[in-house]
């Protein structure tokens, strides 16, 4: 008998997600566990089963981590662009009036 | 990194409100304590569905019996979902069965007592399911992530269980003298169990799963909750309650009266001693040994593949 970790989707706007685990001899009476255990009431459209030994994850969680500052790949980086805007109309309205003049 | 070391980690990481995982690394005590709490919880579950399948052939109508056979199924599933998270902790699923039919874990005190009518449906699905689910929903924010997520599933069933309870509960309220007396017989009956359900208060220096937060409300104020939440709702359909009376105090809570419950009878159910204790792990032990072949053959890796 192994564990069989199971996934389900909702519908077709969400990916499958994680819902739990059954255990089993086989991946088809892994199905029918997962049917009974997580779908007795349309909570989803599809399953999926996978045993758990199949599943491969990061032994060390650290390297989950970011390593260096890559702070440039979040919005956060990029509010002062507020600030900025303000600077760019200003700036734009003093080479405006420049050009202007220089059209004359 | 040395024990000491670890085990001040982890007591930060819970202090913080940090969760744990299955895989993390844990002291004992908090993997053996989240184990048995979590596997009395899945023996509840199960033990809980003898009872009600007790009450199957009471029921009136033929719908009422699907609906009643489909809320002991969940049941039944709750305690797999439950149990299979106590097996990640390390004990075997077949360990947690040896052991229960064995009478060497526990299960919830309410279902140790006989049922006899139609009103205790009532009364289970009602009040049982309610109380249930305040203690539940309160287990939802506990410090143990996997059995989290196999509650917040569990709390929606729930949900649906106390409708389903409290349709029965209106049925028996509105009709006739006969049957809002079911409802009463039940009431007497319940009530006490009920208030032990909660638990005698909580010794909070000493509660190791408070500490760890595994639970994070004490036992009495989870009654509380359930006090200020259900007693008005029997009392506005005109039923009355028996020893310990709950009574309205000034800051509008429904208060009971310490010394007006009497502890024995779930010090009695603590010992396997209750009124039907022994004939429900009967049943529950022959269930198992009945079903065995069932586990053989669903052992068997896929047979008709071939
Ligand atoms: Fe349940
Ligand atoms: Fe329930």
């Amino acid at each position: 008998m192994d564990v069989y970790e199971v996934f389900r989707r909702s519908g077709h706007k969400d990916p499958f997600e994680h819902c739990g685990s059954v255990i089993a001899s086989d991946s088809e009476m892994a199905l029918l566990m997962a049917k009974e255990c997580f779908l007795r009431r349309r909570e989803g459209q599809h399953l999926w089963v996978a045993r758990r030994t199949d599943i491969h994850s990061f032994k060390d969680e650290s390297l989950l981590e970011i390593a260096a500052d890559k702070s440039y790949r979040f919005p956060e980086a990029y509010r002062d662009v507020v600030a900025k805007r303000e600077k760019a109309r200003a700036r734009a309205r003093e080479v405006g009036a420049a050009a202007g003049e220089s059209n004359r | 990194m040395t024990y000491e070391a670890k085990l001040g980690g982890f007591a930060d990481h819970i202090a913080q409100g940090g969760k744990v995982e299955a895989e993390d690394w844990m002291p004992d005590d908090y993997r053996r304590g989240v184990l048995k709490f979590i596997e009395m919880h899945a023996n509840s579950e199960i033990m809980g569905a003898l009872p009600e399948r007790e009450c199957l052939p009471m029921a009136p109508t033929l719908r009422r019996k699907m609906s009643l056979a489909a809320k002991i199924q969940d049941e039944v599933g709750h305690a797999q979902l439950l149990y299979r998270v106590a097996e990640d902790l390390g004990k075997s699923r077949d360990a947690m069965y040896q052991d229960l039919v064995n009478g060497r874990s526990k299960f919830h005190n309410v279902f140790h007592y006989p049922v006899f009518h139609w009103g205790d449906v009532a009364i289970i699905g009602w009040l049982i399911d309610g109380a249930a689910l305040v203690t539940q929903a309160a287990l939802l924010d506990s410090s143990y992530a996997p059995y989290t997520r196999v509650l917040k599933r569990i709390c929606s069933e729930e949900q649906l269980h106390l409708r389903h309870g409290e349709h029965i509960t209106m049925e028996l309220a509105s009709g006739t003298q006969a049957q809002r007396d079911m409802f009463q017989d039940a009431l007497n009956r319940w009530w006490l169990p009920i208030i032990h359900f909660f638990g005698p208060k909580s010794n909070v220096a000493k509660d190791l799963l408070l500490r760890w937060k595994v639970k994070t409300r004490t036992n009495e104020d989870l009654r509380q909750e359930f006090l200020d939440r259900y007693v008005p709702k029997v009392l506005e359909l005109g039923f009355s309650f028996p020893t310990p009376v709950p009574t309205r105090a000034e800051s509008g809570q429904w208060l009971i009266k310490d010394e007006d419950i009497d502890w024995d009878p779930l010090d009695a159910i603590k010992r396997n001693e209750g009124p039907e204790t022994e004939r429900r792990l009967t049943t529950r032990r022959d269930i198992y040994q009945g079903h065995r072949w069932v586990r053989e053959v669903l052992a068997e890796p896929a047979v008709h593949a071939a």
